[in-house]
């Protein structure tokens, strides 16, 4: 209770700063629909020679792209900021004045701010997401729509654990701010069906970055596509990186010993 | 000559140390210039197991084979490193902080520091770079057959890459006026991942595309070299190519003169 008293406190003084700058939420919505025009675009040149790639058919890609979105957006609306944070208070020894204050050292350092005109590509994830279950008829139920709700939980569950693993890294590295790369680099290339690439680096999306979890699996559960097995499985594996995660976070701070004192 | 012979050379070394120092950060950037390439060839070789042979656009007659993908996207990977610029992306980030101030103050140009750190980044990575590529090429087993014409994608590319450049760092003016570049970074990308045959080769795409991307100074820093290494250029085009790439060039310094001239005098150094 007293957590999301606080919660609701960080999040409206970052909500108010960001007040300041609303043009910002223009400029990005302009930014993400003329990508979405892109990789739309790119993709309906590809599936004018085919009916489906690799047994994905159009509207169900875009179902895929459409989770790319809201997932790129809930990341770097929620998560991105405040672990960037945490990377630069290690590097400055800044994250002493976190660790002495009487909460949770997880919990703040995560939930600091929220970014909220990042949520333009929220928005058009949102759209697109409407816009492709149209496409897909009535092939969406009820079903559909709670296994994609229980399989959009596990992948956030992976992608924060993910954000988590890497901060934690920089207890040991100082500097592993391109590390972040390697993840974006990952999530490019989960915009397509990974069953398009070849096995090893189908391997490295599903166990390494598991952008499978994050994006594949969540377009699966909605477009029908998943059955129980993988729904378990993304249950599963996010409770699972979360526990992790948060152990390997709490062994790294053992590790932390300030950087300027 | 002399004088920017030195100038050169003095910057080359001070940015190939610094990129040195930094080796692993720099790799991780130039790993970027895979992901685009070879997620379009995964897309693509796709395509073409799901047809079960080779990919024919009716409308311009192009065929392609899943090799001659390999072939296109893996020249294209390196020709678009070798061509590459960021300047678009980092300049706004310098007027935002007020760094630009001290660079305005040097004798010279702050262009040329910049195209000294773009060679540099070019060069040490290149090398970095070289055993990967020469490995994706065996393993890719890429349907490439050279021909004498192949050798005029060299001046192609420098041209290409004079060209990117220059037309780069006139967007990247833009933000004299506006300081935020987002939308209108995202709409070069967006023109320039069609136009310049970077999501599929151009001979794949509908006759319109086409139409334009040829007149575009896209293909002019993008596809026309990689289509001239590999021949896929009918002979009566390739003069009118270099024709096209040297205009743009001269409309893009052009146009970055002008820009940069009253960008200048908007210039109020922010945060200093």
């Amino acid at each position: 209770m007293r957590y999301l008293k606080l919660l609701g406190v960080l999040y409206r003084t970052s909500i108010q700063t960001d007040m300041e700058y609303r043009v910002d939420f223009f400029t990005r919505l302009v930014a993400s629909l003329l990508g979405l025009l892109t990789t739309i675009g790119g993709l309906s040149i590809a599936y004018g020679y085919t009916s489906t790639l690799k047994d994905w058919t159009y509207p169900q890609v875009l179902v895929l792209v459409a989770v790319y979105y809201l997932m790129d957006g809930l990341t770097e609306m929620f998560i991105a900021p405040n672990m960037r944070n945490v990377m630069s208070q290690v590097r400055e020894g800044t994250l002493d004045f976190v660790l002495i204050k009487p909460v949770n050292a997880q919990f703040l350092t995560s939930f600091r701010t929220v970014v909220i005109w990042r949520a333009a590509n929220i928005v058009v994830g949102i759209l697109l997401t409407l816009y492709s279950v149209g496409r897909l008829g009535n092939h969406v139920g009820l079903v559909q729509a709670l296994s994609f709700a229980v399989t959009m939980a596990g992948g956030c569950a992976v992608v924060y654990s993910l954000w988590l693993v890497l901060v934690t890294l920089t207890f040991w590295f100082v500097r592993v701010d391109n590390i972040e790369q390697i993840v974006w680099q990952a999530f490019e290339a989960a915009r397509y069906p990974i069953e398009i690439y070849p096995a090893w680096l189908r391997g490295g999306l599903t166990y390494i970055v598991p952008v499978a979890f994050i994006i594949t699996i969540p377009a699966q559960a909605l477009s029908g596509r998943a059955h129980q097995l993988p729904l378990i499985v993304s249950v599963v594996i996010g409770g699972f990186s979360l526990a992790a995660a948060t152990l390997f976070w709490r062994v790294g701070l053992k590790n932390y010993t300030g950087a300027s004192a | 000559m002399q004088y920017w012979f030195n100038l050169y050379r003095a910057n080359l070394k001070v940015s190939i140390a610094s990129m040195l120092q930094y080796r692993f950060t720099i790799l991780i950037w130039a790993v970027w210039g895979f992901v685009g390439p070879l997620i379009s060839l995964a897309v693509w070789t796709a395509v073409s197991a799901a047809r079960g042979g080779a990919i024919v656009n009716k409308a311009s007659g192009a065929s392609f084979g899943a090799r001659d993908f390999s072939a296109y996207f893996l020249v294209y990977m390196i020709f678009s490193h070798l061509m590459m610029s960021w300047d678009a992306f980092e300049f706004a980030f310098r007027i935002q902080n007020g760094q630009l101030s001290p660079a305005l103050l040097k004798p010279v140009h702050p262009i040329h520091r910049d195209a000294s750190s773009n060679i540099a980044f070019k060069l040490t990575t290149s090398a970095m770079l070289l055993p990967v590529w020469i490995l994706l090429f065996v393993l890719l087993k890429p349907n490439i057959h050279l021909t004498f014409e192949s050798i005029l994608a060299i001046p192609a590319l420098l041209l290409g890459g004079a060209l990117r450049y220059v037309l780069q760092y006139s967007l990247a003016s833009i933000a004299f006026w506006t300081t935020r570049v987002e939308a209108i970074n995202q709409l070069y990308f967006s023109l320039d991942s069609f136009l310049a045959g970077r999501i599929a080769p151009l001979a794949l795409m509908p006759l319109w595309v086409v139409g334009i991307a040829t007149y575009s100074p896209f293909r002019a820093m993008g596809s026309f070299p990689v289509e001239l290494a590999l021949g896929h250029l009918p002979a009566d085009q390739i003069l009118p190519g270099f024709a096209l790439q040297i205009v743009w060039l001269v409309v893009a310094a052009g146009l970055f003169k002008a820009l940069w001239r009253s960008g200048i005098r908007q210039y109020s150094s922010v945060g200093a």
